[in-house]
């Protein structure tokens, strides 16, 4: 391994040690961990030794079941009687019909409190009630069930093969976006205690004596990218853990991850990691012009690498424009703008491949620029650089 | 010794200021070599030249390590100690020193070994494990000193080793340069403290106003400026200095007492011919003599070049 490469890596894992609280990391993994065993105790105990809940009725009506794990007893007691048993906990709920005859069904349905199972109850009351609906028109099955049917409009389009709205491709897509935004977010804060922290700690000169200025840049991205994707997928399973507990504890469901496209998951991931990168090299070089982050007017600049990502939200009705076919072929866009051209219209393998290779021109032009401006940057004290003087040190380096 | 470093006509203008004006030395390996200058003489600009976080704007830097031609000390050959320093104040001694090491190049257990080493001799061995924020300024310096050698570079360069040191640490960083020397490397330092420097420097190069204005070793230096000589003697009677026929000597007088006088010679070596004078006409009782030491030497240096600047920028007016 090079003497070059060597450094680069040592830089990365100082980076991302720096930020990286074993401590804190630890209690967060185990309450993720915790709640992950939970709902997969949850689900074992739910699935395999089913709970019954006993739903009383005193009502005379045709309804004779309710979906497992709901069992409808019909019994021959008063209301006050079955409050009683209520109390008791003898039974889990009364449901009570109200009126009938010409009128909408209406049902009264007592329980102790806010129970999971409410909702099916009603869901199967529905059902019941459209039954007893249609045999009183004298609707067969078939016809009530051709009532029931939801209007359905199948778009075509000539020029782009768009694919259906809320697809798997666009939910993933925006999910990595969000997760994107999340990791610059990630990286602006740290990257700039980081580097600005390095020059008040005086630090700066000494490491320059030992590599160059990219070398230096180049390390500090690749440890904050680091913290980044670390972010990413702390959020990722945060969420897929909640989504799970959701489904599992709350609602009482299968787990179910279907809405995530994992054959577009990679080329997604691929143009975020690319997309990062050059976020990262952008808020770095910023951030080296910065003498004191308490008085500096370059912070906003810092945020410039969001505006793709805003864009890439404001393109999603036109997909097909011409502005988002440049826009997803344009190096320091194509890392946002591709991927969600890719969820919603059908694209071209070449110009996928066009897009992430314009992306990765972009990753070395900003990379480039960032080091000179790293090199000026992260040697000048008690001054900071007007704009002028940040162009002409990527122009015309010294 | 062979020239390590050979700075020829390098100039450096910062905006309005001229930093480096035309400097021409050279340093040679093996030797300790100071850069003498008061504050804003040019010579941070120089070191920055010199490890190639800038470049002249005309001049050449040429630098000459075991045979290959670099135009600024590379990396790997360079042990620096910055003006403007400072560690990473949250992480620990060994932390920060490792890291150094590594980013140097130096295998981790070799890099424990010298780390353990060097502070043993700083006295520091036992906050090996503390923050670096805890300890004070000068031992924070004396780990940056640690920092700058680990890795044992062909020329240390260091600017201001000696400022915040207490004489005892002062003493000790004396004795960690001569160590240096000792093992084949070339110390290049800029400092104030010319007791110091008078005592480790084995050649020097006085700056001001970015300009050379002395350069060389001690006694080449000395014959350079002229050295003169204080001398005080002591009458058996009363004796004014008015009445002494002195008019053949470059000599300053002072009365001191009646029967005391300071004589400050522009020329050592008319030391004898002056006594020779007074014995003739007087009764001489004591003589104490005082020769020019550094400090008075980069004075006055300083003080003459500064009244050619004077006239030179009068001159540029009218």
């Amino acid at each position: 391994m090079s003497h070059k490469l060597q450094q680069i890596l040592q830089v990365t894992k100082w980076e991302f040690m720096y930020f990286f609280k074993l401590k804190q990391e630890l209690i967060g993994k185990a309450i993720m961990l915790a709640i992950g065993l939970l709902i997969y105790f949850w689900q074992s105990t739910s699935f395999f030794e089913p709970e019954q809940y006993v739903i009383a009725t005193p009502s005379a009506m045709n309804l004779t079941q309710l979906p497992e794990p709901l069992l409808l007893k019909r019994v021959d007691a008063s209301k006050a009687e079955l409050l009683t048993q209520l109390e008791q906990e003898e039974i889990d709920g009364i449901l009570i019909l109200q009126a009938q005859a010409g009128e909408a069904l209406q049902f009264e349905l007592i329980t102790t409190g806010k129970m999971s199972w409410q909702n099916e109850v009603e869901v199967a009351l529905t059902q019941f009630y459209s039954n007893e609906l249609a045999q009183s028109f004298n609707l067969s099955a078939a016809q009530l069930a051709l009532l029931q049917q939801p209007v359905s409009v199948s778009n075509q389009y000539t020029k782009d093969a768009v694919k259906e709205t809320h697809n798997q491709s666009s939910m993933t897509a925006f999910g990595v976006m969000l997760l994107m935004l999340i990791g610059i977010f990630t990286s602006f804060g740290q990257i700039f205690v980081s580097i600005t922290g390095e020059k008040q700690q005086r630090v700066t000169e000494q490491l320059y004596s030992c590599m160059s200025a990219q070398t230096w840049i180049d390390g500090k991205i690749f440890g904050q990218m680091l913290h980044c994707l670390k972010a990413m997928l702390s959020t990722l399973f945060s969420f897929l853990l909640a989504m799970a507990f959701i489904q599992v504890v709350v609602k009482n469901e299968a787990l179910d991850f279907t809405m995530i496209d994992f054959a577009m998951l990679p080329w997604f991931t691929l143009f975020a990691i690319v997309g990062l990168y050059m976020a990262t090299a952008f808020m770095a070089a910023i951030a080296a012009a910065i003498d004191d982050p308490n008085h500096s007017g370059k912070t906003g600049f810092m945020m410039i690498p969001i505006l793709p990502i805003v864009i890439a939200f404001m393109i999603v009705d036109s997909p097909s424009s011409l502005a988002v076919d440049i826009l997803s072929l344009f190096p320091l866009t194509a890392f946002v703008v591709m991927p969600v051209k890719m969820a919603l219209i059908e694209v071209p393998i070449w110009q996928v491949l066009c897009a992430l290779v314009s992306a990765l021109l972009g990753c070395y032009l900003i990379r480039v620029a960032a080091g000179r401006l790293f090199k000026a940057g992260m040697v000048m004290y008690g001054k900071e650089p007007s704009i002028k003087d940040m162009v002409r040190w990527v122009c015309k380096p010294e | 010794m062979p020239d390590l470093l050979q700075v020829t006509g390098v100039s450096k203008q910062y905006v309005s200021v001229k930093a480096v004006d035309n400097l021409s030395f050279s340093v040679k390996q093996g030797e300790i070599f100071a850069l003498l200058g008061p504050n804003g003489a040019g010579k941070s600009s120089l070191v920055r030249m010199l490890v190639g976080f800038t470049y002249p704007d005309s001049g050449t830097i040429a630098v000459n390590i075991d045979g290959q031609a670099y135009q600024s000390i590379p990396h790997q050959s360079l042990g620096y100690l910055p003006e403007d320093r400072g560690l990473y104040a949250e992480k620990t001694v060994q932390q920060n020193l490792l890291y150094f090491a590594k980013l140097r190049g130096v295998e981790k257990n070799a890099a424990l070994a010298q780390i353990e080493s060097w502070l043993t001799q700083f006295d520091l061995s036992d906050r090996a494990n503390e923050r670096l924020k805890s300890l004070s300024k000068g031992n924070q310096q004396k780990v940056q000193l640690i920092s700058a050698v680990l890795h044992k570079p062909k020329v240390v360069l260091l600017d201001e080793p000696f400022s915040g040191l207490d004489p005892i640490n002062q003493e000790k960083v004396v004795v960690f340069l001569e160590a240096l020397k000792a093992q084949g490397m070339t110390v290049i330092l800029s400092a104030h403290q010319m007791a110091m420097v008078e005592k480790l420097a084995d050649r020097m190069l006085l700056m001001n106003h970015g300009q050379a204005v002395l350069y060389g070793t001690l006694a080449e230096i000395k014959q350079d400026v002229g050295v003169g000589i204080d001398i005080t003697v002591s009458f058996s009677e009363a004796t004014n200095y008015a009445a002494l026929n002195l008019g053949n000597y470059k000599v300053a007088c002072t009365q001191l007492s009646q029967s005391k006088i300071k004589f400050e010679l522009s020329d050592s070596s008319e030391l004898n011919l002056l006594l020779a004078d007074l014995s003739k006409s007087t009764t001489l009782q004591g003589i104490e003599t005082k020769t020019m030491d550094l400090h008075q030497l980069y004075l006055k240096a300083i003080e003459s070049h500064q009244g050619k600047v004077q006239s030179q920028e009068n001159a540029h007016v009218s």
